[in-house]
């Protein structure tokens, strides 16, 4: 068996004592990072990149890979404790995991959030191994008209994103596609709605929007009602999900493992869209809808291994066609090639014992992970007892530091106290961020992709139903936006307009 | 308030007194290198290793910063509007810097606000098409563009490029007519090739591995001599186009440096460039060395802007005023 002689042999490269010591060093940078808000993998990445020049290229990018992966396991535990996303793929997890911190429920949702991480993670490297190349080659049958279609699938999923009003919803995510059209337009390098300020030429941040919408958003609305908080702190309970949380959870980790491997597979923000269209998916699926937006076990499973399992897809073109999905494997890329290595179809013959040392590694490195994030899940609920005067400026200063350290420009801090400022503002009007920011993230990626789709298409829309990958995904969007008006379905979307009341 | 303005006589009388001290004693501290590019990518890799080999020719350490934004405009912005022209800050300067502020309002005037320094290298630019493509030669990709106006596509890393500007100088040379589809970065220039949605990228090196893997072929490289890696694919100018396209960059500082710093600065870096260690770094990224003395870039500077200046105006990216 090829198959398994490959494996052994990237064991052999995996299992020496100072890889092991690599993947550890990685992992644990990794979840430190992505529990810091603000700090993410790639501003961790580029620091310690000049620090592996002298080391074997093997162990530096087990290393870099660790700390790539570890940061996503990180991620989902300021969202689900203080409602701060630590990266941009947690933004959903903070919808279902913070309400559930606040029923006292934090140790499951922790829970729930490292198993899913590791079970997505595992089920990303063994797809990885398996179907690699295979699966990298359909991938590049996305051109510009799939990659519209499937924005104006994950856009329709809006509806299930909001537990309020549909009309605010929509006024949210008209805001958000406004707020990404700033910058210089992506076709014709004209400058859009940047008031001749240089620090708009490059668009709004992510970062400072994410942190200051819900972050910062949910530091002044606990200011005003102090006492409540308090509550929810000393009613901790158990620290692990229940068997009914098991039940619960079984279905949204695994279809969110697939959803998260495929589209972490496609070029572009693959580990934020998977996390929100597995949102949208499993409100639509779940019998019991109404229980999304207040601490429903599935919004945080799902999500949580859509991104996990992203990260792991994002490995496959990178390392079988050289081609990165997003910055963070572009940073690798850069670190395969100042060792000498370059990432393509020939890494695999060229370098075995190199691809599938990684690939053994991240075996080991989401082993390393569970170990490692179980244990803490305790002390980060003690976390919920520190009095809040003293918790708050803490995170107040994490977000500051984090916002800074990612662009290095001062202009982001203030953007992340001006959106912290709107999105408590919004909280009190009964607005919510997430379609804002769903919108703000799909909407440059959707306009871009239609403008060039049509461009190669000489002007004509019907490139965008012959093409039968784009036919799919719009004909998907198109059941999921009529389905309201078949009777049955509309019952059950009136009961989720219904309970904002 | 006497107190105070006498205070700040001294204190400018000191400032003066210190001018020709402080170019005689060049460099006593740390010189910061901004780098506006984000940590990590080729181009940042590679000024490490050149602020490496200069600091040591320096005798102090030359400290990065990576300052991105605005398409690489924003370190030497920021350094125009807040350091100080005494050589402990010096940027990188993309070729972006000469061509932004024909296109938007910027805040610094590249004509009057910088100290060039020298000129230290450039990309490698090419074209490629899919492997199992038609095209064995770009002069069959021009033929054929050339007899199907709009049918060729190609994709670039975005508009305004150089790689975007010095297709649409070609196409204009021949009286041929191309669509250009602008990707973000690199990556996706190169899953479009590959699943045939653009006929061919003009992008740099990115396309390495898959060109040695077969997968795709390249069809001419920009730079004025041949590649080292691709010996066997010609240049742009033997073809007959006499156009040279490397995005050129160099180091400049805030204007009204001391010659003497300028001098200093110059000859470590100049020193720094011959360093195995950036001749190495060099090779893994495919960039080629391209040296223009202070006097050299100074006026290759200027010219610049003026050719931007045309080319922004040719492609209609011009800012309103």
């Amino acid at each position: 068996m090829e198959l398994i002689d490959s494996l052994l042999l990237g064991f052999s490269v995996a299992l020496k004592p100072v890889n092991l010591l690599y993947c550890f060093g990685g992992v644990f940078v990794g979840t430190l990072i992505g529990v810091l808000p603000g700090i993410g993998p790639v501003a961790a990445m580029s620091l310690l990149l000049p620090a592996t020049f002298a080391i074997p290229p093997e162990s530096a990018i087990i290393l870099m890979a660790g700390v790539y992966y570890g940061s996503m396991y990180g991620g989902s535990t300021t969202a689900i404790l203080v409602n701060i996303p630590g990266e941009a793929a947690s933004v959903v997890t903070c919808l279902d995991g913070y309400q559930m911190a606040r029923q006292g429920r934090a140790g499951p949702a922790l829970g729930i959030a490292a198993m899913g991480s590791f079970i997505a993670g595992t089920l990303a490297v063994a797809g990885l191994m398996l179907v690699a190349p295979w699966l990298a080659r359909f991938a590049l049958r996305f051109g510009p008209a799939e990659y519209f279609s499937l924005m104006v699938l994950g856009l329709s999923i809006l509806a299930y994103l909001s537990h309020g009003s549909l009309v605010k919803a929509v006024i949210m995510a008209a805001v958000g596609l406004i707020l990404g059209l700033v910058g210089l337009d992506s076709i014709t390098a004209v400058p859009r709605l940047t008031f001749d300020r240089m620090e708009l030429v490059d668009g709004l941040g992510l970062v400072p929007i994410v942190m200051g919408l819900f972050g910062v958003a949910e530091i002044l609305a606990n200011l005003e009602q102090e006492v409540k908080r308090d509550i929810f702190a000393s009613r901790i309970r158990n620290l692990w999900p229940s068997r009914e949380d098991w039940r619960r959870s079984a279905g949204p980790l695994a279809r969110g493992s697939v959803l998260g491997f495929v589209l972490g597979i496609l070029p572009g923000g693959g580990a934020v869209i998977s996390s929100f269209i597995s949102y949208g998916l499993e409100k639509r699926l779940s019998r019991t809808p109404e229980r999304f937006g207040k601490g429903a076990i599935e919004g945080v499973a799902g999500p949580e291994a859509a991104n996990n399992a992203a990260a792991g897809g994002g490995f496959i073109p990178l390392l079988t066609l050289g081609i990165p999905p997003n910055v963070v494997m572009a940073l690798l890329l850069g670190a395969f090639i100042v060792h000498g290595l370059q990432p393509g179809p020939l890494l695999m013959t060229q370098n075995p014992a190199i691809f599938w040392g990684i690939v053994a590694s991240m075996y080991i490195g989401n082993l390393m992970l569970l170990v490692l994030n179980l244990p803490l899940i305790g002390i980060w609920v003690q976390l919920l007892r520190v009095p809040y005067r003293i918790l708050f400026p803490l995170i107040l200063m994490f977000c500051v530091v984090g916002v800074y350290t990612s662009s290095g420009a001062i202009f982001d801090v203030y953007l992340m106290i001006a959106f912290g400022i709107a999105g408590w503002l919004m909280r009190k009007l009964g607005y919510e961020p997430a379609p804002l920011v769903l919108a703000f993230v799909l909407g440059p990626m959707l306009e871009n992709n239609l403008r060039k789709a049509l461009l190669l298409a000489h002007g004509d829309f019907a490139t965008f139903v012959e093409r039968p990958i784009s036919a799919t995904c719009l004909g998907v969007a198109a059941l999921l936006l009529l389905s309201p008006l078949v009777p049955r379905w509309r019952a059950r979307r009136n009961t989720i307009a219904l309970e904002q009341s | 308030m006497i107190d105070r303005r006498r205070a700040l006589a001294l204190a400018a009388l000191a400032t003066l007194a210190a001018v020709p001290a402080a170019a005689d004693t060049y460099p006593s501290k740390a010189v910061t290198f901004v780098v506006p590019w984000p940590a990590g990518g080729s181009s940042d890799l590679t000024m490490r290793a050149l602020a490496e080999a200069a600091s040591k020719h320096l005798g102090q350490p030359i400290v990065i910063e990576n300052r991105a934004g605005a398409s690489g405009t924003a370190g030497p912005a920021v350094m125009a509007a807040s350091a100080k022209p005494d050589g402990y800050t010096v940027a990188q300067m993309p070729i972006t810097v000469f061509r932004l502020p024909h296109m938007v309002k910027t805040s610094f005037d590249p004509a009057k606000d910088f100290t060039y320094i020298l000129n230290v290298t450039g990309y490698t630019f090419g074209v490629v098409v899919k492997a199992d493509a038609k095209w064995q030669t770009f002069d069959e990709l021009m033929a054929d563009a050339k007899a199907n106006p709009g049918k060729i596509s190609y994709g670039t890393p975005g508009a305004g490029t150089s790689l975007h500007i010095t297709m649409e100088q070609i196409a204009a040379a021949r009286g041929l007519k191309f669509t250009h589809v602008p990707f973000k970065g690199g990556a996706e220039t190169n899953a479009a090739v590959m699943g045939g949605h653009v006929s061919a990228v003009a992008d740099s090196t990115g396309w390495g591995a898959l060109v040695d893997a077969k997968e795709l072929r390249l069809l001419v490289t920009w730079g004025a001599e041949r590649t080292r890696r691709w010996p066997d694919v010609p240049t742009l100018k033997e073809l007959g186009y006499g156009i040279v396209s490397n995005s050129p960059f160099g180091i400049a500082g805030p204007k009204g440096m001391d010659p003497k710093v300028v001098k200093v600065l110059h000859d470590a870096f100049r020193k720094g460039m011959a360093e195995p260690v950036y001749a190495e770094a060099m090779r893994k990224f495919d960039m080629e060395p391209f040296y223009l003395s202070t006097a050299d870039y100074d006026r290759f500077a200027r010219e610049t802007i003026e050719q931007e200046r045309k080319l922004v105006d040719m492609l209609g990216l011009a800012k309103k005023s």
